[in-house]
């Protein structure tokens, strides 16, 4: 049974750009959180694994924040994997979303766990002020970029050149 | 510290409870060998894989079980856990027991009982994946946020019933979630998704919880106790990724297989001149039912595609979207 039923083209291939831009912006968050986690917490410490302070809705937030990152990241890649196979990725979008995820998250981490829930800071035993200034604008650069990105691609969708 | 050893079993070595539950998951794992090879002799096809993953299960309990652990008293508690309610449940389920024993028995009455079981009211019940997830998740509550770990260095009976709750709940919770098996009452990908999400939510914040105070009633060193929350969290992490790859992968093989049979229903202009229609069907049953003879008797719910999980043997590959 290994030859094809169908000839491999897909005669219905059409790309879908807002599914590739939301399924890219939740690659682009998650792959964020995974950074967050993996530089901040692991590689240099800053943050601590609990640090007592963060009060019970706080942890909730971020267990279901956390877990959600989990899930995210296997959903986006299985969803980046189905629009591929039905040749419905629209590349120019996807990199766009990718860049409104990343920005997206950054800005959430930097405003909302940090300031708002007072979840964890970025660093401890300092003045916070420059590292929080640093993550937002940084959050607020990516969020520009991808921004750019997608009036660029909506353009050039709008030209019939889509890929 | 007075209270190093508080959990039983971990210092005196394996005791004959240790030992006679290594030796009933060993026995396990060589039934499931057993019934496997009886289904190939026949002709049917078994993935390789399926075998696999039920002997690491099975040799991950028996590990737990009698094998040496690692860290402290409270980290070695952890590992024991993690193995014992989440890694093993997952590869036995992965393994989809209950369908090789609905394929491998006979035709009679074990069989019919079992089946009569696997759709009775109180077992779909059961299998209702909040409910699954609060017996399994709940019962973490209640060791770790009261007094009940305290109670089990006096008590081993109750000991051993906690052992064997972590298990049972743990593998109700992925049966339930994974949906592997042929149950008659199925959940969408939404409730399944939602609950392990709500799930790996309150196992993180536990998880953190016992990294600032530990089990009511012990006293662990601080460095123990955070090993072992971190072990927890983290572990907990693992498994709910693998779980979460189970749940998308058979989403995507659910769709894909949909999309082909969609397509030989109605076949696209180019596709028509390959081949007619019907036999363009034929050819797509097969391969789906490739991956299920033997199961007729088993009443398949509409969303039973997505009973086919991510890692599946190369033998039923077939029934994937082919060429491309």
């Amino acid at each position: 049974m290994s030859t094809p039923v169908h000839p491999p083209a897909v005669p219905d291939a059409r790309p879908e750009p807002r599914r590739s831009m939301v399924v890219s912006g939740v690659i682009g968050a998650t792959v964020m959180a995974a950074v967050d986690e993996i530089v901040f917490h692991q590689l240099l410490g800053w943050h601590h694994f609990y640090d007592r302070s963060t009060t019970g809705v706080g942890l909730m937030s971020d267990g279901v924040l956390h877990t959600a990152e989990l899930l995210g990241l296997v959903a986006g890649f299985f969803l980046f994997a189905d629009l591929r196979r039905r040749r419905a990725w629209a590349t120019a979008h996807a990199r766009a979303g990718f860049f409104l995820g990343l920005g997206c998250f950054q800005l959430f981490d930097g405003i909302v766990d940090h300031k708002l829930l007072r979840l964890h800071q970025i660093r401890y035993g300092v003045d916070v002020t420059p590292y929080d200034w640093a993550w937002n604008l940084g959050g607020v650069v990516l969020l520009l970029v991808g921004v750019a990105l997608a009036v660029r691609a909506a353009r050039s969708g709008r030209a019939g050149t889509t890929s | 510290m007075i209270f190093a050893h508080v959990h039983p079993g971990q210092a005196a070595g394996p005791g004959p409870a240790g030992m006679m539950n290594a030796v009933v998951a060993l026995t396990a794992a060589l039934a499931y060998g057993a019934a496997a090879g009886r289904l190939r002799r026949r002709g049917d096809v078994w993935s390789r894989w399926r075998d696999t993953s039920f002997s690491a299960g099975s040799g991950a309990l028996a590990w737990a079980a009698v094998g040496p652990l690692p860290g402290g008293p409270f980290t070695a508690h952890m590992v024991q856990h993690l193995i014992v309610g989440m890694a093993a449940p997952l590869l036995l389920v992965l393994a989809r027991p209950l369908t090789l024993v609905l394929r491998a028995l006979p035709p009679g009455a074990a069989r019919r009982g079992l089946l009569a079981l696997a759709h009775s009211g109180a077992v779909g019940l059961l299998l209702f994946p909040p409910l699954a997830a609060l017996l399994d998740a709940g019962g973490l509550w209640l060791l770790y946020r009261t007094e009940l770990f305290a109670a089990l260095r006096h008590l081993p009976w109750l000991n051993a019933l906690v052992h064997a709750h972590v298990l049972a709940a743990g593998l109700l919770f992925t049966f339930a979630v994974c949906q592997l098996d042929p149950v008659s009452r199925r959940w969408g990908l939404r409730v399944r998704g939602a609950t392990l999400l709500a799930t790996g939510a309150a196992h993180a914040v536990l998880a953190k919880s016992v990294y600032a105070a530990g089990p009511p009633g012990t006293a662990f060193t601080t460095a123990d106790l955070h090993t072992g929350a971190q072990v927890m969290y983290y572990g907990g992490d693992l498994v709910e990724a693998a779980l979460a790859v189970v749940l998308a992968g058979s989403w995507y093989a659910a769709t894909g297989r949909a999309r082909t049979r969609h397509r030989a229903r109605r076949p696209a202009p180019e596709a028509a001149v390959s081949l007619p229609a019907p036999a363009q069907r034929r050819g797509v049953r097969w391969a789906q039912d490739t991956g299920f003879a033997g199961v007729e008797p088993v009443a398949h719910g509409p969303d039973d595609d997505a009973s086919q999980p991510a890692g599946r043997g190369k033998p039923s590959r077939t029934s994937r979207t082919p060429g491309e």
